[in-house]
């Protein structure tokens, strides 16, 4: 007996119909259109490539939000590492030059990247206000600007 | 390997398939925002440049219902073949982001397999081994029918006749 393939299409329909009617009445729904990794509460900023770009000439100070190793093989030209995996350690080592700028820039991978904003959100616990840069290290690299290899900033 | 057609076989096969895929949607359903982030992880469906948030989000919250209904449908034995037709889709989905994942070199602490919050479970090679077991269960409960009552035929009509003592 084949499959009624009628009913293999209403399960996912189904599904589809209810996550969203879930999504738009239960409270506990995301923005569809939204980025999920910023969260209820963020004040956190996004901002593009070229503002970045225009932010980092008048001085702003630039974090790497990536494990030290994708730092150390290529990273934004004056940035600095402030690694999500060891936040604790480079924050201490860093943490007079981040309080004594009032304009901070926080990348890591890109889209499927978290890193940036955990950064942003745990700076933003220590009185640290520092903007994402959205979709991080691609939009660098796309955009055509200098990269720096090697661990010195 | 009649017994592999045995009803009650299908029947324990099905609702322990859709016990697993019910409670897998529960914390997914309940935290639609995290299971959200690590769709992003994978990045298959987005987010991206080309195809923003909206893929990913709409998944984030269509495939936690859809598991839930197909797992009910698996436990209520109804509709049965076709809920597990559709559980073995889900699963070769399952099987190619996160294989897809393992050979981008993406690491992902968390599957988003059952939970959805902290580290929870990797995606790795032993993701990839339990997800082809139950998919083995769902092909076998999507293609093959129970046996047919021994004790009846159907007749082209659908109508059930009574074949012994009939001569």
């Amino acid at each position: 007996m084949p499959l009624a393939w009628r009913r293999v299409i209403a399960i996912p329909v189904a599904g589809l119909v209810l996550g969203l009617a879930w999504n738009a009445w239960s409270g506990r729904g995301l923005a569809l259109a939204g980025n999920a990794f910023v969260r209820e509460g963020d004040a956190i900023e996004e901002i593009e490539v070229q503002e970045a770009r225009a932010r980092m000439e008048k001085g702003a100070l630039v974090l790497d939000a990536r494990p030290r190793d994708f730092y150390d093989m290529s990273h934004v030209p004056g940035a600095l590492p402030l690694p999500e995996d060891d936040f604790d350690r480079a924050f201490a080592s860093i943490e007079d030059r981040l309080r004594s700028h009032f304009d901070i820039i926080v990348y890591c991978s890109g889209y499927g990247c978290e890193a940036s904003h955990i950064v942003a959100r745990k700076l933003a616990g220590q009185r640290i206000r520092a903007a994402v840069l959205h979709e991080g290290w691609p939009a660098w690299t796309d955009a055509g600007y200098p990269v720096k290899e090697g661990p010195q900033p | 390997m009649t017994w592999l057609r045995h009803p009650l076989l299908h029947r324990a096969a099905a609702i322990g398939l859709g016990a697993v895929f019910l409670y897998a949607s529960l914390q997914k359903i309940a935290q639609p925002a995290d299971f959200a982030r690590i769709v992003y992880h994978y990045q298959v469906i987005g987010p991206s440049a080309r195809l923003g948030y909206v893929p990913a989000n709409v998944l984030a919250v269509a495939l936690p219902w859809t598991e839930a209904v197909a797992g009910l449908l698996l436990i209520a034995g109804v509709w049965r073949r076709e809920a597990a037709a559709v559980v073995s889709l889900l699963l070769v989905t399952f099987l190619v982001a996160v294989g897809s994942a393992l050979y981008r070199g993406i690491d992902i602490e968390n599957c988003g397999c059952f939970t959805v919050e902290g580290a929870g479970r990797q995606a790795g090679l032993w993701l990839l081994v339990g997800d082809a077991a139950l998919l083995a269960v769902g092909i076998f409960l999507a293609a093959a029918p129970t046996r047919a009552n021994p004790m009846r035929v159907e007749t082209p009509e659908g109508a059930l006749t009574a074949p012994l003592g009939h001569e």
